[in-house]
């Protein structure tokens, strides 16, 4: 008797270089585990002033730990991440908020695209060092992606509207409702409760815990066995 | 031709229970792995009060985006008090203490066991192992743990200490000997000196993983980046658990 996918709810911002990382190792196992991934743009500000948390890279020392830990995770996990020049800008100043509207919007009107458009924005910001947050550059994104010019601009003004607003808000306040202090936050749903994982280098438990098959951080299915018995952890 | 074992220093606080998790994986790779494994008693708390005091520094007169600390300078208290954090680790650590099959159980009073009582005490102990008995700090370091981190028991007082050196195996004598040297200068300052070569490197917390590469030092945070350490060693990752070890634990 087939069980139906586990819902994985996984809540991220592409200022998160991080959510990145949870994001492609998630889109790898999306079709060999037997999983719903539901993706969930957030607002990385808002889960920091709720929970009263402060990103990383504010800390000097962990700001320097976290270069040098970027350079070797874009190898390790094949995600072709690049500091940007101007880290603390990029950041702090130009933040994501156009951005992770836009993607709301993607969510709302055309679901089927959300993780090719935020992948491209991700691709701009963390591998290219381009803007996202000018309309013409989640433009460029959007059509990237596969969106028509049209379709692009339709959901770029939509992206302005309360509608479009309010989702984001939500988004994000039920990643803090689940008890989020950063991103990604990945919510496993369970028969009695939700399990909340923070970061993106816990796949290999989350694995464990659901008792699915783990083929390494880049999904190699010719390691794939056949059916485990193993049962579910939590 | 074989390879000289690779130098690799595992800097660790009993206090952090994410040490311990980092304790055990190495400890059960480093008959498998060729790596020399080199345990560092370290103090947790003063890594965590000099990165603040640090980024205090850095921000008054630095950068004006970023914004003074208002909760006090000692930051350990005002991580902790993050409740928030302090929720989302009492679940993930039973999730890894399955995972990684690791007994641990979260203390009753975890801030009371965290920032009341410390673990100033059981470190110096354990800087007095390293010194007089470095065979036997494993066993000693994984008592301790034992104590606060899988029975909610104290670590703090000379009787707490004494009974986990006796159950890793030294005989009384030998533990009322190593606690009175504890409190000499000699223990202290090598507490301290392990605590500032961790935060040389660069560490902001604990547990920190050191491995002595052919150029230069490569440093990890956490227990969550020994599957990547040995990629970079060129060394096969079974899991936290090695297939060697799958039965006898």
């Amino acid at each position: 008797m087939a069980n139906l996918p586990r819902k994985l709810e996984l809540f991220y911002d592409v200022l998160s270089p991080y959510s990145w990382l949870g994001f492609e190792l998630l889109c790898r196992y999306q079709n060999i585990w037997n999983i719903n991934l539901q993706l969930r743009p957030s607002f990385i500000p808002g889960i920091l002033k709720d929970s009263g948390n402060k990103p990383p890279a504010l800390v000097p020392r962990k700001g320097k730990y976290m270069m040098m830990d970027l350079q070797h995770l874009k190898n390790f996990y094949q995600v072709p991440i690049r500091i940007p020049k101007d880290f603390l800008t990029v950041i702090l100043e130009k933040g994501s908020l156009n951005a992770m509207r836009f993607l709301t919007a993607v969510n709302m009107e055309k679901p089927e695209m959300l993780e090719n458009v935020s992948r491209e924005l991700w691709m701009r910001i963390w591998s290219r060092d381009e803007d996202i947050t000018e309309p013409q550059s989640i433009l460029a994104a959007a059509e990237k992606a596969g969106l028509s010019k049209e379709q692009a601009k339709s959901l770029l003004e939509n992206s302005s509207t309360d509608k479009v607003k309010n989702k984001l808000k939500e988004t994000t306040s039920a990643a803090c409702n689940y008890g989020a202090f950063g991103l990604p936050t990945i919510v496993v749903h369970m028969d009695n409760k939700p399990c909340v994982i923070f970061g993106s280098d816990r796949m290999e438990m989350l694995a464990y815990l659901l008792a699915l098959q783990f083929l390494g951080r880049l999904c190699k299915t010719d390691l794939l066995a056949p059916v485990s018995t193993r049962r579910s952890q939590i | 031709m074989s390879c000289l074992p690779r130098k690799l220093e595992l800097f660790y606080d009993l206090l952090c229970p994410y040490s311990w998790l980092g304790f055990e994986i190495l400890c059960r790779y480093q008959n498998i792995w060729n790596i020399s494994l080199q345990l560092r008693p370290s103090f947790l708390a003063a890594i965590i009060m000099d990165s603040d005091m640090e980024e205090y520094r850095e921000k008054v007169g630095g950068d004006q985006r970023i914004q003074v600390p208002t909760k006090g300078i000692y930051g350990f208290n005002s991580y902790l008090e993050k409740l928030r954090k302090q929720e989302y680790m009492k679940n993930e650590l039973q999730y890894l203490g399955k995972f990684c099959q690791v007994p641990i159980e979260i203390p009753r009073d975890l801030r009371g066991v965290l920032i009341d009582k410390g673990s100033l005490n059981a470190m110096r102990f354990l800087t007095s192992v390293h010194i007089e008995y470095p065979e036997m700090l494993e066993k000693v370091s994984r008592e301790l743990w034992m104590r606060i981190w899988s029975r909610d028991e104290d670590i703090t007082e000379p009787w707490s200490i004494q009974a986990a050196a006796e159950e890793a195996g030294f005989s009384r004598k030998q533990a009322m000997s190593l606690l009175k040297k504890s409190s000499t200068e000699e223990v202290k300052n090598k507490l301290r000196e392990n605590t500032n070569t961790a935060y040389k490197y660069g560490a902001f917390g604990l547990p920190t993983i050191v491995a002595h590469m052919d150029t230069k030092p490569c440093v990890f945070f956490s227990s969550d980046r020994i599957e990547l350490l040995a990629h970079l060693l060129g060394e096969q990752w079974q899991g936290p658990v090695p297939q060697a070890l799958k039965g006898k634990l």
